[in-house]
């Protein structure tokens, strides 16, 4: 980008990392980085460096039956104004009654996401005018929320190929519940904004991540694994596609040891690629932008996925002031745990956080470590398969059915299937190639009937889903492995007298060379062979 | 009730002093020094005008009267939110019992469009001081 | 009959001296000829007639739905009602037909009750008069009473009849004059700082204010949800307690309802007050306090003295910064609940079609009258950012010492707190809008708006005629949820000072009915 020209569809003028290996650190990861010595944001020769400073805050909606506050039903495209309530549509006269699932829900994430549980919380009222908002503010938490400082673990790579995984923290601000607002269609053809309300009210917990993290990458991977994690729990099926996950950025640089700059937040940013990309382009943008003597307004923009930049967002100019007050149709919302819990209290009307403790399902950081330990696969390999939707039960089902060690099958699983689905933007419900298929096929391997070039191939066989098995491709196309000892043996002799440079090669010492004799070996027998059979033969030949 | 002569003098004394722009100025008769900016910032949030000096006045009056509070010796005193702050918020159970009314819904909107709200265009801001037509511009 | 009180129409109901057609019929043409009262803004006429046939079908087969079935009612027209026009006394609500009702109102209905119409109000009950809604101001029966022409309409002027009306206070006065000139039996009023009490005081009728959390407020247009209560105004204690136990109780609808169980209680007949501590406040001898209300409160205070009850002065120091704290809570609030008034969704929209925003800006221009508007913006003042803890918190911790002075008075010992309830009688119209809208607020509500803040209940009992002939009332405050002490010491008081009936012309000559009332001698 040109500092002259506002747009974007240049090539960016530096290109920084963030987060240089090694253990989980706390803050801004540039800064650990220079102290490691790896590459800071540079400024421009001579210029001191920039250290990007990134915050989030994460509308996840509720995954329950009805609303936050009424008895109309969350549903995702019902026809318009068809799941509305008269308190939805703020009809005077009607008050908010709080669901108890969405309470439960939010306790739950507050405590996967190792948060303290406000034991008394309040509502507050956030006031502005909008068509999708009918009462002309948002019930919300603002004094007192339901949970608060927490942490967040993530992971992310180094480099592209996933061999070095490092974890980072980040911290979690608070956790509130809050309205969901209705949604505003723009006509502009017609000069009028239809407003549809079903998602009026629809309960959310807004996760605010402080601001420890650096750079888009950073932002994408905590916010994947807080959506693991909400979708572990069930307390929000966190698809960004259909707006149940929602991320607001909060970007801003300065140079290390100053006082931290002035941040945009940008919003509308319905995808992690798109997050990690507006992320970039902003801190980027700020960067161009003082270093060319201007300065960054504190203003809101949204992220334009086409053009693949940040622009302001005109809707909300002007001073804001939400004048927050307290919500007076809702007294304190209060939680038991065992020990504070009255004894003649009805139980409809208690939420306990032991008991919600004791019934929390294992985390995805918690999944991971028991498949590294049960199966003796990497870190890395454990993000892929929790990654993935249904890959894990895929793994695992495999494992059952073979006798291939774990530690095998998951590069079949992590480098031909996943490749395979994301080469054809398949997920693995819709793979083509089944768990058992696969199973058999990597027992036919493991069984030594076939070598690995052969399996590889059967399975490109399996992709075109015509139902056959492996057993059934093997045999059509003959991939079986040579079995007859003595005629492998005749055929390896017939390699060695015909390579005779090589023999002395390997005679003399360079034992290397022996695998270019094992590859004419198997193209002698079209991949029949295996090779590791021949190796031990070719060896037997020439080393004896 | 168009008495004006306090909005003329309001646009005389902005613009009397043209040291910087946007610099506040204070209304002329109230201890409370409630500026124009403050003024126009409330009609924007409120979304209601004063519509003639007696809405300024009347704010005036209010602010005045509220500093009367400042009188009574509050320390260590807690707000209070309500006479039910010692109750706890009931919990209602997450069954659907409520919607699938649209056509009462949309019986009582003036305008609407199918089965939508019909709202203007967007969100556009109310223009600023200079451009507006109200009471706090007029003359 | 329409003179009688609730509880004996009922039982002439039951014993079939009456059926409720008839008595529908009666009260409706007391309305049509009471018209200059304005006490309604809206008559249903066609579905009381059918609720009355209703309800005589169930007498008639011996199996009435309770005391209150068959009983002609009127609600203040800022309840919500189902099919039936809600408009506040407001232009932004006028044409507005809510899809639901209001639980209490709801709750009236399942008892049988005739619901006759929607009675007049200050517009979204902000004013102590009832004369700033859209529909005009509500005139006090009294002002037509022989006893009020006897002593204030000079014989030579009978134009000045017109011109002299007096104010039925504010804001639920359409409720008290339609109670008070016999239209219904019972009326629901709201009450936020003082707008049930006030105008039951002006017009002789009996006014309560519940423990806040009682009763359910779903369904209640809210002026300060945080204050706000439903109100009933009746013609005797006895008749309140009847309706208040109808409508007490946990609403799931209404998350500020307590959900401890309430039972229904029936009022002793023979009261002792010996036993009891009645507490006379001394900050209530306000400012502009009328020396023939002083002189009432003094003898009253005796009555209870004669009668063996410890009666002590008490003090509740934070009296005099009430009205301030509660314009400051009151207007932040007004501010938010009027948010929702965009034009959008139901009631008035302006034609302003340039932007959102600009339809809003209309709309609330066109929809609001001055007190509404001005409210919101001094209520907007108060929430904002930088004006936030030096206003709307300060009034908060303010509330806190208003409520506190109540509970230090009630833990020594104190049962009721006596004090009056307005600092004059009703005054006449031309007299009332001389004064603007909140600084009438700010003086008539000194006497009732404490019991909001601390959410106490509270009771107006009209206690006998001014020199002008007017009414006066008293009011009794009480602990939280304790209706049943204070009810019974009003009913003990209502006994001891026969207020006299109101004689109206139009009432004669619609009431031929059976029962006839007695004028018994007078308090004063």
């Amino acid at each position: 980008m040109v500092a002259a020209v506002r747009g974007c569809g240049g090539v960016w003028r530096r290109v920084w990392q963030c987060g240089a290996g090694g253990s989980a650190s706390l803050g801004q990861c540039a800064a650990a980085s220079s102290a490691r010595g790896a590459v800071a944001p540079a400024g421009k020769s001579g210029l001191a460096p920039w250290v990007p400073v990134v915050g989030l805050e994460i509308h996840a909606q509720i995954s329950s039956n009805s609303k936050l506050f009424s008895g109309s039903q969350v549903q995702f495209a019902a026809p318009p104004n068809s799941v509305v309530s008269f308190f939805d549509a703020s009809l005077p006269g009607t008050l908010p009654v709080i669901n108890r699932r969405c309470v439960e829900a939010a306790v739950m994430t507050g405590l996967a996401l190792n948060c303290s549980i406000n034991k008394r919380s309040l509502f507050d009222r956030k006031h502005y005018f909008y068509a999708d908002l009918p009462a002309g503010y948002q019930i919300t938490q603002q004094r007192v929320p339901i949970a608060v400082n927490g942490t967040l673990s993530y992971s992310l790579c180094t480099d592209h190929k996933m061999s070095q995984m490092v974890t980072k923290t980040v911290r979690i601000k608070q956790i509130q519940l809050e309205q969901d607002s209705g949604k505003s269609l723009h006509d502009d053809s017609r000069s009028q904004t239809l407003v549809d309300l079903n998602r009026a009210g629809v309960g959310l917990m807004e996760v605010v991540m402080e601001p420890d993290m650096c750079c888009g990458k950073e932002a994408a991977a905590a916010v994947r694994e807080l959506q693991l994690i909400l979708q572990t729990l069930g307390s929000s099926h966190a698809v960004m596609a259909e707006g149940q996950l929602r991320v607001d950025a909060n970007v801003s640089v300065h140079h290390p040891g100053e006082p931290y700059g002035v941040r945009t937040e940008v919003k509308n940013i319905n995808s992690l690629r798109f997050l990690a990309k507006a992320v970039d382009y902003e801190i980027q943008r700020q960067i161009e932008e003082l270093e060319n003597g201007g300065t960054i307004l504190n203003e809101t923009r949204a992220f334009d996925s086409k053009l693949g930049c940040t622009v302001p967002m005109r809707d909300k100019e002007g001073k804001q002031d939400y004048r927050f007050m307290p919500e007076p149709n809702l007294p304190p919302l209060i939680l038991y745990d065992t020990k504070s819990l009255p004894a003649n209290i009805n139980h409809q009307q208690v939420v306990n956080i032991d008991r919600i403790h004791e019934r929390l399902p294992d985390l995805p950081s918690v999944k991971r470590a028991k498949l590294v330990e049960q199966y003796g696969i990497l870190p890395e390999h454990s993000f892929t398969l929790l990654n993935e939707d249904g890959l894990t039960e895929f793994f695992e089902s495999v494992v059952k059915r073979t006798q291939m060690k774990p530690k095998k099958v998951i590069g079949w699983i992590l480098n031909d299937l996943l490749s395979y689905l994301n080469q054809h933007s398949l997920t693995v419900k819709e793979s083509p190639v089944n768990s058992s298929m696969l199973a058999d096929l990597l027992n036919l391997l493991e069984k030594k009937e076939i070598s690995s070039t052969a399996a590889k191939q059967v399975l490109g066989e399996l992709w075109k889903g015509e139902g056959k098995t492996p057993l059934e491709i093997v045999k059509e196309k003959k991939l079986e492995l040579i079995q007859d000892q003595e005629a492998l043996e005749q055929i390896c002799q017939a390699v060695i007298d015909g390579q005779k440079n090589e023999v002395m090669a390997i005679k003399a010492g360079n034992h290397k060379v022996l695998n270019k004799l094992i590859g004419l070996v198997q193209r002698k027998t079209q991949g029949r062979s295996n090779p590791v059979l021949v190796k031990q033969l070719l060896e037997k030949k020439l080393l004896d | 009730m168009r008495a004006l002569s306090l909005g003329r003098w309001l646009r005389g004394a902005v613009r009397a002093r043209s040291d910087g722009p946007g610099r506040a100025r204070p209304v002329p008769g109230s201890p409370q020094k409630v500026t124009v900016d403050v003024l126009d910032h409330l009609e924007h949030l409120a979304l209601v005008d004063f519509r003639d000096s007696e809405g300024v006045e009347r704010l005036q009056k209010a602010i005045q009267f509220a500093d009367q509070l400042h009188e009574v010796n509050t320390d260590g005193v807690e707000p209070m939110d309500s006479v039910l702050e010692d109750r706890c918020l009931y919990l209602r159970e997450d069954d659907v019992t409520e919607g699938n009314c649209t056509k009462e819904l949309l019986k009582n909107a003036r305008e609407k469009v199918e089965e939508y709200f019909v709202a203007p265009p967007g969100n556009i801001p109310l223009p600023k001081l200079e451009e507006q037509e109200t009471y706090l511009q007029s003359s | 009959m329409l003179r009688a009180s609730l509880r004996e129409v009922s039982a002439a109901l039951k014993e079939g001296h009456v059926t409720p057609t008839e008595l529908c019929q009666r009260c409706l043409a007391l309305i049509k000829s009471t018209k200059f009262v304005n006490a309604y803004i809206t008559v249903v006429e066609e579905t009381a007639l059918k609720q009355a046939e209703e309800s005589e079908k169930r007498y008639r087969t011996g199996q009435p739905l309770g005391v209150l079935d068959g009983i002609p009612i009127a609600v203040k027209d800022n309840f919500s009602t189902a099919g039936i026009e809600t408009t506040c006394a407001s232009e932004m609500l006028k044409g507005y037909i809510p899809p639901y009702s209001a639980t209490v109102v709801q709750k009236l209905l399942d008892q049988g009750a005739v619901l006759l119409g929607k009675t007049n109000l200050d517009e979204f009950a902000m004013g102590s008069g009832s004369t700033d809604g859209v529909f005009g101001p509500v005139r006090n029966p009294w002002s037509y009473s022989r006893q009020y022409k006897e002593k204030s309409v000079p014989k030579s002027h009978p134009e000045d009849e017109d011109s002299n009306w007096v104010i039925a206070g504010g804001s639920s006065g359409g409720s008290a004059a339609a109670v008070s000139s016999f239209t219904c039996f019972a009326a629901l009023g709201s009450d936020t700082g003082g707008s049930t009490r006030n105008p039951a005081a002006h017009c002789g009728v009996v006014g309560l204010k519940p423990t806040y959390g009682l009763i359910s407020r779903h369904g209640l247009i809210p002026l300060v949800n945080s204050m706000d209560v439903p109100g009933i105004l009746t013609r005797c204690v006895d008749d309140a307690a009847v309706v208040l136990g109808s409508l007490a109780g946990h609403d799931p609808k209404d998350s500020t309802t307590i959900q401890d169980n309430f039972k229904p209680f029936e009022l002793p007949n023979l009261i002792d007050v010996s036993k009891l501590s009645i507490g006379i406040p001394k900050e209530y001898h306000a400012p502009g306090l009328s020396s023939e209300i002083l002189a009432l409160w003094s003898k009253a205070a005796d009555l209870f003295k004669n009668a063996g009850a410890n009666v002590i002065e008490v003090s509740l120091p934070h009296t005099h910064y009430s009205i301030v704290c509660y314009h400051v809570l009151c207007t932040a609030e007004v501010a938010s609940n009027m948010a929702r008034f965009d034009g959008l969704e139901y009631g008035h929209r302006s034609d302003m079609n340039k932007s959102t925003e600009s339809m809003y800006a209309a709309t609330r221009r066109e929809g609001f009258n001055d007190v509404v508007r001005g409210r919101i913006l001094s209520g907007n003042y108060f929430l904002l950012k930088q004006n936030y803890e030096n206003y709307f918190v300060k009034a908060q911790k303010v509330r806190r010492l208003i409520a506190n002075d109540f509970m230090k008075v009630f833990r020594s010992g104190v049962d009721i707190l006596l004090t009056p309830t307005t600092l004059s009688d009703a005054v006449p119209y031309i007299e009332f809008i001389k004064e603007d809208n909140r600084t009438r607020s700010a003086q008539d509500d000194i006497l009732t708006q404490a019991a909001n803040m601390a959410g106490l209940p509270a009771i107006s009992v009209p206690t006998a005629l001014s020199e002008r002939g007017l009414p006066i009332g008293l009011q009794f405050i009480g602990r939280s949820f304790q209706e049943n002490q204070l009810l019974t010491v009003a009913r003990w008081f209502e006994k001891q000072v026969k207020f006299p009936m109101i004689e109206l012309e139009e009432v004669k000559r619609h009431d031929h009915g059976v029962f006839q009332h007695q004028k018994s001698a007078s308090f004063s």
